[in-house]
């Protein structure tokens, strides 16, 4: 399972790695139950400080996605069965700049729709 | 003796030396990264062909120097060292000469021609490298220091028959030359010498197997392919080395203790045997296996994606030699230019890896 940072981007190398991890786990790439390498090994692999991947998998983490094993790495929790409260205002949080921008730019509601339909179609896990 | 040993030395050292550009990965042109797509560049193409060349010609004349120096008016022992040590270290300083030189003419290429601007450059890993990782296990490495607590214990047991005066150091011809007094002490030199070296080994591998397994972004199964088999070859490498020195050092003991082992044509022919063995062993990893496993074939389809390249680590390669990257928490990387394993020089424990042995052995030699 290839993962790829861009250390040049806007966009922090810790959230890219936590973003890199959730989509690999969306899509069945990495299975619940999988354990994901320790935090030391990985940052030497990218070559990366040992706290930016100390981040990403707490990030997951607090998000209730992966489990840390001091010292051996993490492990993949199942998928969820069901939505919680905080997970769901956390979601609509961020779910509403996005909306609001493509709104702006002119994105129709249907447009919308099968934006997220075919996005969704990625993804085979999840009910 | 010493004449041929030098010159086969020094011959072997010009070879490897040239043979360099050849032996690393392309994008790895005397310690820079060449992104995907330049590394036919014709300029690049030129200063590997020109360094190889004049490697070369340094070598064959240093060479045909000491042959025409010890026919016409035949050296003593000690001039050849003499002369054959100064050839080495006088072609060591030019090599390294030449490689800064082509060093800062590639790194100068490489910007005025705005390689990397242009490019996305990215880092791979694979979260299951360290899985498939195929070292040799690190206890294997325990095996060479048995032997070692074998050989302790036969010295102590055949300590009446150890003569007065120990050696700790034989020539080039393979005669003890240097002597220190029998003490309960003394008489294990030789074995805790070959222990240090023992440890210091199974720590290279220990290390080596927790360093950081790097893939190229533009072609990642193959660099994960060739990774693999570099890192085993190089556990496989340092475990032979490991057990040849223990044979080695295990014959000079014998020969301490059982003196009439110590026929002046076995003194000289297992040093020989041990030399010629390291030498093909680490000559055979260096053209089979190569830097970062680039000469291991192998075959494997990979489409290469435009416009990518891997993220350039130039700044932290001093002088396109030395790791220090406080990033990483690599305590080995492989070499840039040569093929081996160096240490990340921002990683304290590193020094104590490498030097601690070192000065540990130095304190040793002193004692005496």
């Amino acid at each position: 399972m290839f993962i790829q940072i861009e250390p040049n981007s806007e966009q922090p190398i810790y959230a890219q790695l936590t973003n890199q991890l959730i989509i690999a786990i969306a899509n069945g790439n990495l299975k619940s139950g999988e354990l994901l390498p320790s935090v030391r090994s990985l940052a030497a692999d990218l070559s990366i400080n040992m706290h930016t991947v100390n981040k990403a998998y707490h990030a997951l983490e607090d998000k209730g996605i992966i489990q840390i094993i001091p010292k051996s790495g993490a492990v993949i929790k199942a998928f969820k069965i069901e939505l919680n409260k905080e997970d769901a205002i956390r979601l609509k949080e961020s779910f509403s700049p996005l909306v609001a921008e493509a709104i702006i730019l002119g994105l129709g509601k249907d447009e919308l729709h099968t934006l997220i339909s075919s996005i969704l179609s990625d993804y085979k896990g999840g009910r | 003796m010493s004449f041929l040993i030098f010159m086969c030395t020094i011959g072997i050292f010009v070879i490897l030396q040239s043979a360099i550009p050849y032996l690393l990965h392309k994008n790895n042109v005397f310690g820079v990264t060449i992104p995907e797509g330049f590394t036919t560049d014709s300029t690049i193409l030129f200063y590997k062909r020109l360094y190889t060349r004049i490697m070369v010609f340094l070598g064959i004349i240093s060479l045909f120097a000491f042959v025409i120096m010890n026919y016409t008016n035949p050296l003593s022992e000690q001039q050849i060292v003499a002369v054959g040590l100064a050839i080495m270290f006088g072609l060591l300083s030019l090599n390294m000469i030449l490689y800064l030189i082509f060093h800062l003419k590639t790194a100068k290429r490489k910007r005025n021609e705005q390689w990397i601007v242009g490019l996305k450059q990215l880092k791979v890993a694979n979260l299951s490298s360290h899985q498939t990782d195929d070292l040799l296990p690190t206890y294997f490495f325990l095996l060479p220091m048995f032997i070692t607590a074998v050989v302790v214990g036969y010295t102590a047991l055949q300590y009446e028959m150890i003569p007065s005066q120990v050696p700790y150091h034989w020539g080039i011809s393979g005669e003890a030359d240097a002597f220190t007094t029998k003490s309960l002490f003394s008489v294990h030199i030789m074995s805790l010498l070959l222990l240090i070296t023992q440890i210091m080994f199974l720590f290279f591998n220990f290390f080596i197997k927790r360093s950081g397994i790097k893939l190229s972004a533009t072609k990642s199964k193959l660099s994960q392919i060739q990774q693999a088999a570099s890192r085993k070859y190089t556990s496989w490498l340092l475990f032979f080395i490991s057990i040849l020195m223990t044979a080695l050092f295990t014959f000079f003991q014998l020969t301490t203790i059982h003196g009439n082992l110590a026929t002046s044509g076995f003194m000289l022919t297992i040093p020989i045997i041990f030399l010629t063995l390291i030498l093909l062993s680490t000559i055979l990893y260096a053209f089979k296996v190569g830097q970062k496993g680039s000469r291991f074939r192998t075959t494997i389809n990979e489409e290469l994606v435009d416009g990518i390249t891997d993220a350039d680590e130039d700044r932290f390669w001093k002088a396109g030699v030395l790791y220090v990257n406080r990033n990483d928490p690599s305590m080995f990387v492989e070499k840039r230019f040569g093929v081996g394993w160096t240490i990340n020089f921002a990683r304290p424990l590193a020094y104590l890896i490498v030097f601690g042995p070192v000065l540990l052995i130095l304190l040793l030699t002193f004692y005496l």
